[in-house]
């Protein structure tokens, strides 16, 4: 009987490096679980270069063996491996934030597989400032590469009409400028919002008209 | 021989004026739809002026007038809605795809005109209105209990005489000028073009002026009745009435921002520019 992705999954973290045939062949056929094994194994060598440290403390066990459970990784099974912070002599002290991190990684893969996002996506979660500015600086650039194709319409259809909307496209640009800073700065003002607001359904406008095909 | 000199000046200039109607090559065609209660009738021109006004109260009667064979009208009809759109044909420009339209409708009937450049006239109607153009000014007057909305880049919007409407005007740098126009809502949305407001603010209902860089000038009478808000993010703030303080979300700056109550405070009114200047004068 051929394994499936979930019996490969579920049997993951008791692997070890070692597969048995039907493993073997699974990983053969599967691309998705042939890249997640190939992740891991990343993962595992990057961890071994974390110094050694003090192992965690209970807590932090217990809440990961309750993530784990509840993704069905861990059952209730006697043979189940119940993970506990073991007695280790100081040689092999740096298992324990590698198998912490193996778990996690675990986790948050195996979730985003039934959630469907890329497991690229989750690990780019965090946003620092300066990504933030980059951010806004390619919306801007958006809006202008927007613009220009609207007058690129608009000179296709009706070439003596394309100034006119360059003239009101800047103008209407201008308003959403000078009204997103005003929000930015005052995010609890009314007055702010309603410029914005104003600000937006002018530029609407602005293309509502531009792309109206009953005129010019 | 005076007379002689005028009878042959009236004569030579009668001889041209035809010349000049013949070579133009203009055609007029009229069309008749009979029609029940609330019909509808849409009109899309690039080039030349719309004017509707209310007339019989069970026909709509079109009369248009081509001035040239580089454009055609098109006509649909599906029960009580109707729609005549200005068909430009190759070589057609805005001389010669120019249309006038001359329109009567029953009085309750709506309309909804597209217009590029050719000027929008509409009144004595009760129906809904939708007016949109590019540089075309648009004039709307004498309408009563009905929702107007009108959208013009840089054509000049003037409002007259609406009573109890729901009024929505957004303009790119086109000016608003509005006179005697109240109802339960009354909303203004420029970017650059001034807006003037001369009426009383009556019909306890919502006004809504507001503007990038335009200038906003409102005068109301003394005995105006209303609940007023002013702001200038960036331009200075001028009012001519004594006003009861109310609590404000935001602080009252002198030259910028002032707010309160006139009388029974019956409708609210919001007077919001960027850079422009705001004066609520007093008549």
């Amino acid at each position: 009987m051929t394994m499936t992705c979930k019996e490969f999954e579920r049997d993951l973290p008791l692997l070890e490096g070692v597969h048995s045939l039907e493993q073997d062949a699974h990983l053969r056929s599967c691309p998705a679980c042939s890249d997640l094994v190939s992740d891991l194994n990343a993962i595992s060598q990057q961890a071994r270069l974390l110094e050694p440290s003090v192992g965690p403390s209970p807590r932090v066990w217990n809440s990961i063996e309750i993530t784990l459970r509840h993704e069905g990784l861990i059952g209730q099974t006697p043979h189940e491996q119940v993970l506990r912070p073991i007695a280790l002599g100081w040689r092999l002290r740096w298992l324990l934030p590698v198998a912490a991190v193996l778990l996690l990684a675990v986790g948050v893969l195996v979730r985003n597989r039934r959630a469907g996002e890329p497991f690229v996506a989750t690990q780019q979660s965090s946003v620092s400032n300066s990504a933030g500015s980059a951010a806004v600086t390619s919306e801007a650039a958006l809006m202008a590469s927007q613009d220009q194709q609207l007058l690129n319409t608009v000179a296709a259809r009706m070439p003596s009409m394309r100034d006119a909307y360059a003239a009101d496209l800047r103008t209407v640009n201008a308003y959403v400028h000078d009204a997103e800073q005003s929000a930015h700065g005052n995010p609890n003002d009314e007055v702010s919002q309603q410029y914005l607001m104003n600000a937006y359904e002018q530029r609407a406008m602005v293309y509502e008209m531009a792309l109206d095909r009953s005129l010019p | 021989m005076h007379y002689t000199q005028r009878t042959a000046t009236l004569a030579v200039t009668t001889v041209l004026l035809l010349g000049v109607l013949a070579s133009g090559e203009t055609t007029r065609k009229e069309y008749r739809f009979k029609v029940g209660h609330r019909a509808s009738l849409s009109i899309i021109n690039q080039y030349g002026p719309i004017s509707v006004k209310s007339g019989s109260k069970k026909e709509v009667v079109v009369v248009a007038v081509l001035y040239s064979d580089k454009v055609e009208i098109d006509q649909t009809r599906s029960g009580n809605r109707l729609a005549l759109a200005s068909h430009l044909l190759d070589g057609a420009d805005a001389n010669l795809g120019r249309v006038d339209y001359e329109v009567q409708v029953p009085a309750d009937a709506s309309v909804i005109l597209h217009s590029s450049t050719g000027s929008v006239h509409v009144e004595k109607i009760r129906g809904d209105i939708e007016v949109e153009g590019n540089t075309a000014n648009v004039d709307v007057r004498d309408v009563s209990s009905t929702h107007v909305h009108i959208k013009t880049l840089n054509g000049a919007v003037t409002l007259a005489n609406l009573r109890e409407g729901h009024v929505e005007v957004t303009s790119v740098s086109g000016d608003v000028s509005m006179t005697a126009v109240n109802g339960p809502m009354v909303h203004v949305n420029s970017s650059s073009g001034k807006i003037n407001y001369d009426g009383d603010f009556g019909g306890s209902g919502e006004y809504s002026l507001t503007s990038h860089t335009g200038d906003i000038e409102a005068t109301a009478p003394s005995y105006a009745s209303i609940d007023v808000v002013v702001r200038s993010a960036h331009g200075k703030v001028i009012n001519d009435f004594i006003l009861q303080p109310e609590h404000m979300a935001f602080a009252a700056i002198t030259g910028s921002a002032f707010a309160g109550t006139i009388g029974n405070a019956a409708s609210s009114v919001k007077l919001l520019s960027f850079s422009g200047r705001i004066h609520l004068k007093k008549r």
